[in-house]
């Protein structure tokens, strides 16, 4: 799986979980950039990708990724992202 | 030596600044140990003691610290046992001097033990400074800190711009500041340091202290067994929310102009919260820093660990279309809950607090519910959002000034008292003379059920006056950190789109908040204290 494809995935999850299927995520995105994604929506969101692609972050990791990239590096760096969902 | 006093104004931080300066010329090592002099003795200055208190748990905490990056990676199962051992004893170390009394007060009304209290003199600063070095231990052992020495330790704990009451600071995002300072007179800091004191003092003497004169005898004479009718409860629970707000965002505005004068940058701790538009949103806003310290160290660790948990055992979790109400309560109202418990303890050791965090808490809750249920209702998203707004702040400003009697009332019964006030059970009266001088409408004000009271009609009008220029200035005008937005006046403050009172280092801008400061200086006087200096 490659960075855009890791990008629809986790878009089609966070869509899940705001409840909005047109929801397109960047590498760039912050969460303040997405309304609605609180932290409620972001523990929902996270638990969704880590089911996913079967990996598990460390709390202080979810705690302090800056932007969806960080995300997305974080799977390709375990190399979740050859599973892929 | 408080903020707004001459003693701090014109004796301490000239003296430190110069210190700071003059240090910086033999280098930034020179200049940084200046600052922790100086953060030293403006702590000592309130009790020499506090000093004493802190220098051990820091010494502890600092060791800790060490011995916790030492054992991350080589013995995790260690490392953790440490870090529990490390925060157990910084919440002994508050527990002691912050709860000892609140508990023996609530053993003895539950069982009756009749425990004299033990009075202990709080050290000041005590709740903010204990969740930074909790905060601190917590990044070490994530590996989120990767050196530190003894210097920057004392530092990062003792930096006298936050030291009393925050921002509460994260190390990696004050440490690298630090580092890099150029440890020199900038213009630019000293402009926009001076301009964010300016606008901070004057929110606190001109606005906070005014209102309080207000808003202080109705909560006294409540708690003297003369509770406030319908108008007197109303300005009381309104009075308290723009002081309180005026008295902390004044506080944090000051602390901001303080860090900035020796070049650095704190985080932003308000932006406009009593515009929110919902409680989420509201939280977002106002005590910004113990809302992301509470949410990083509290909610997500919990919400994650049970989130984990449901889902391993194949159960659905909340969210998208059809959320699953089961999970609604381990999931959301448990952790949001407990979380906001636990902020209205830190607040204040008193049934108040816990009532006001709880408060909170069930307000976050209905929050998060009406988003889940919003799609089935109002389907239509869109629509929805166009008059989702203007309902949404007319729910929650009112939410959050009745909260906020529980918060300042000295008792519970008192806070009921002022709540019963509110609903017009306990009558509506205004002064005689102000209903005589409204003349048809104060026979129509009459005619509904409104008596005359003997009170002063002066302070009645002057005190409602106050409230509709505060209200004015907290809902309307534009907030300091946007004014000053290209400036960096606080971490991570971008302009917002549509902003039009932008300042510049013009002569027009001199003036104005010259006059600004002016007015400042000259309400100083009389010792009042900030709210959040008392936590």
């Amino acid at each position: 799986m490659d960075e855009s494809a890791i990008l629809a995935e986790l878009s089609r999850i966070l869509g899940e979980v705001l409840d909005d299927a047109t929801l397109s995520l960047g590498m760039t995105t912050e969460r303040a950039d997405v309304p609605g994604w609180d932290s409620f929506a972001y523990i929902n969101f996270i638990v969704g990708v880590e089911t996913a692609f079967g990996v598990k972050f460390k709390v202080a990791e979810v705690e302090s990724f800056p932007d969806v990239g960080a995300i997305v590096r974080a799977l390709i760096a375990r190399g979740a992202a050859a599973k892929g969902a | 030596m408080l903020f707004n006093s001459y003693a701090f104004i014109f004796g301490f931080l000239p003296l430190a600044l110069a210190a700071f300066w003059l240090a910086g010329r033999f280098g930034r090592d020179a200049a940084l140990l200046a600052l922790i002099l100086a953060s030293i003795a403006f702590y000592a200055f309130w009790r020499p003691f506090n000093v004493v208190l802190m220098a051990p748990s820091m010494a502890l905490n600092y060791l800790i610290a060490r011995q916790l990056q030492r054992d991350a990676e080589a013995r995790p199962g260690r490392a953790r046992v440490l870090l529990l051992a490390g925060i157990g004893f910084n919440v002994a170390f508050l527990g002691y001097f912050k709860y000892l009394a609140f508990g023996e007060t609530v053993v003895n009304d539950v069982f009756g033990a009749g425990l004299i209290l033990t009075h202990v003199i709080l050290p000041l600063g005590i709740s903010f400074i204990t969740f930074q070095k909790i905060a601190f231990l917590i990044d070490v052992q994530a590996g989120r800190i990767e050196r530190f020495t003894l210097r920057d330790y004392v530092l990062f704990v003792l930096f006298f711009p936050q030291l009393i009451a925050g921002p509460i600071v994260h190390y990696r995002e004050m440490m690298p500041q630090f580092h890099a300072a150029p440890c020199r007179f900038r213009a630019e800091d000293a402009a926009v340091g001076i301009s964010l004191f300016s606008c901070g003092l004057f929110k606190k003497v001109a606005l906070a202290d005014p209102i309080a004169t207000y808003v202080s005898p109705i909560y006294a004479a409540t708690a003297a067994g003369h509770p406030p009718g319908l108008f007197g409860a109303w300005f009381a629970a309104l009075g308290f929310t723009l002081q309180v707000y005026f008295d902390f965002s004044g506080y944090t505005d000051m602390a901001l102009g303080l860090a900035r004068l020796f070049g650095m940058q704190l985080p932003p701790n308000f932006n406009s919260p009593l515009r929110a538009s919902n409680i989420v949103d509201f939280w977002l806003r106002w005590h910004m820093t113990l809302t992301r310290f509470l949410t990083a160290y509290i909610y997500n660790p919990l919400s994650l660990t049970l989130t984990r948990k449901r889902v391993a055992r194949g159960k659905r979790v909340l969210g998208g279309r059809n959320p699953s109400w089961s999970a609604f309560v381990p999931l959301l109202m448990f952790p949001t809950v407990l979380t906001m418990f636990i902020s209205g303890l830190w607040h204040g050791a008193g049934y108040t607090f816990i009532l006001w965090g709880l408060l909170h808490g069930v307000y976050l809750v209905v929050n998060h519910a009406w988003r889940l249920l919003r799609p089935r209702l109002f389907p239509d998203a869109k629509r929805y959002a166009r008059w989702a707004r203007g309902a949404g702040f007319a729910l929650t400003f009112p939410a959050v000034v009745i909260s906020m009697v529980m918060f300042r009332a000295s008792s519970v019964a008192a806070a009921l008292a002022i709540w019963h006030g509110m609903t017009g059970a306990g009558g509506a009266t205004i002064p005689a003379v102000v209903l005589h001088g409204l003349g048809t409408l104060g026979r129509s004000l009459r005619a509904l059920g409104i008596g005359g009271s003997a009170s002063s009609g002066a302070i009645f009008v002057h005190g409602w006056l106050w409230l509709a220029a505060g209200l004015a200035i907290a809902l309307g005008a534009p907030n300091t950190l946007q004014i000053l937005a290209d400036h960096g006046p606080a971490l991570g403050v971008k302009p917002a789109p549509g902003r039009r009172v932008i300042w510049r280092p013009s002569a027009g801008w001199a003036v104005a908040l010259a006059a600004v400061a002016g007015v400042g200086i000259l309400s100083l006087g009389q010792l009042s204290t900030f709210i959040y200096w008392q936590f």
